[in-house]
């Protein structure tokens, strides 16, 4: 049984220049088969009790299985003119939905898995930052977050002090902004919108609203497709499966502030498909 | 179940510097041996994120988690933390530690406080560790001339010789796992391939 307030949240299922190029997705949503397609012009999610809320933004299609509950979140950056919008594509892996979000909100894992991308020895520690769950809009924001990067982007020429603010939307989907190593005044936005087959299987489609008018597409999605490969040789190694909830199974520190407020407020508000609530 | 040694691997496949994924019944360990050739076994799992510290590295003394870089020590001991590196890791931050002896050329896993020494498995010479994906009932099945139930033994025919074997059995949750060593009498390849077989008509039981 699937409580509610997990039924009433958005979920990407698909990648919408696909489903609008005439491409049938047959799929899963929270355990239950979907089929995501196209009908007289008009993106449709069908289950197996009939059509799912649909609504399209940033490249992806999202589906809500109940009724939602607000809006899907907004980001604004990407209807900002200049920026290059790139959907990288899917990433599949076999973890908890709710391990690959906590993993994209994690920087201290820069040097030992993403090593002379994100992070180097022996530039590895993290300093201290500020997290808050932000009322009005109900999220999780991490902010002045800092870390040293020998290859910040596809763009950058040598290593920099990357800033970075991240934020958490909805229950499996992240937003990320951080440097842009080609403007001063402006921030790359990378989102991870993760799609829950199941508690312990996940499509991963990352998405990047970027500054960047030099690299060919076809790299930009490499980058990003590499260091999120990275990552699942992480994600599919990690025991449990399921993210644990309850303190006591694991032992974060300082630099997990971010991780500490999205397991809180995943387990205040009953978000809990994909968690382990009681130490096993 | 009593608490007995189980065979988790042949020392010739764990060099100096190296950590690989060990079992003990139904425990998943990260096996590993130091700079200095010191063997340890310890639970699969860094405390902090729970990754698997079978896919970590080792460094001199030390052998570290993938996932963030944590140092653990001597007995399972956090010693660094490197997104803190002024900080003194608290002592509680360890990782359970299990008993693990070498003899015969091979790798012995039981619990921390287990005493006394693991099986002595004479006459033979380590020859290779393989893995199958069906239980000790088919694997006898296939080779009769097989007699135990944790050390199997028995005279085999290789290139039309009869050669002494000796399989140690460690079950893992994927099947069987097991770490073969052969007479000192018999040729390498030849018993390489035996074993080999072994593991096709083993399996085969399975599927007809």
């Amino acid at each position: 049984m699937i409580a509610q307030q997990v039924l009433n949240e958005w979920y990407p299922v698909a990648m919408a220049a696909q489903i609008r190029a005439g491409q049938r997705r047959v799929t899963q949503l929270l355990g239950q088969p979907i089929t995501v397609d196209l009908q007289k012009g008009a993106i449709v999610v069908t289950g197996q009790g009939g059509a799912l809320h649909v609504t399209e933004a940033y490249g992806h299609v999202w589906a809500c299985p109940g009724a939602p509950a607000h809006d899907l979140f907004p980001i604004p950056e990407a209807s900002e003119p200049g920026r290059r919008l790139v959907d990288v594509g899917v990433v599949r892996v076999k973890c908890s939905p709710l391990r690959a979000v906590e993993n994209f909100l994690d920087i201290a894992h820069f040097p030992f898995v993403h090593t002379d991308v994100l992070g180097a020895e022996p530039h590895t520690e993290v300093n201290r930052y500020e997290v808050q769950i932000r009322e009005d809009s109900d999220e999780v924001w991490a902010t002045k977050v800092t870390f040293y990067q020998p290859q910040a982007a596809k763009s950058s020429e040598g290593g920099i002090v990357t800033q970075y603010m991240y934020r958490v939307a909805a229950p499996t989907a992240a937003v990320l902004y951080k440097t842009c190593p080609n403007r001063t005044d402006a921030w790359d936005v990378i989102g991870i919108f993760v799609q829950p087959l199941s508690e312990e299987l996940c499509d991963v489609w990352p998405w990047m609203a970027l500054y960047d008018d030099v690299s060919p597409q076809a790299e930009l999605i490499a980058f990003q497709q590499m260091i999120f490969l990275q990552d699942r040789s992480i994600l599919e190694n990690q025991i449990p499966r399921l993210l644990p909830l309850d303190p006591g199974m694991e032992i974060p520190t300082q630099a997990d502030l971010t991780s500490i407020a999205y397991r809180r407020w995943l387990k205040k508000r009953g978000l809990t498909y994909g968690a382990q609530m009681v130490a096993a | 179940m009593t608490p007995r040694w189980t065979a988790t691997g042949l020392s010739q496949d764990l060099p100096k510097g190296v950590v690989m994924a060990g079992h003990w019944m139904g425990h998943d360990l990260a096996v590993w041996r130091s700079a200095t050739g010191r063997l340890q076994a310890w639970n699969d799992r860094c405390p902090h994120r729970g990754m698997r510290l079978s896919h970590g590295f080792v460094r001199g003394e030390t052998l570290a988690c993938i996932y963030h870089g944590w140092v653990y020590g001597a007995e399972g001991g956090c010693k660094h933390i490197p997104a803190h590196p002024a900080l003194t890791p608290p002592a509680t931050i360890t990782v359970t530690s299990f008993a693990c002896a070498e003899q015969d050329g091979v790798i012995w896993v039981a619990p921390a406080d287990m005493a006394g020494s693991p099986p002595a498995v004479s006459g033979v010479q380590p020859l290779r560790s393989v893995s199958l994906t069906c239980d000790l009932a088919a694997v006898l099945a296939a080779e009769p001339a097989l007699h135990g139930q944790d050390i199997l033994r028995g005279t085999v025919q290789m290139d039309g010789q009869g050669h002494d074997v000796c399989l140690l059995v460690q079950h893992n949750p994927a099947g069987l796992t097991l770490h073969a060593l052969s007479g000192l009498g018999a040729n390498k390849v030849a018993a390489s391939r035996w074993v080999e077989n072994l593991r096709r008509r083993a399996e085969m039981k399975v599927a007809a």
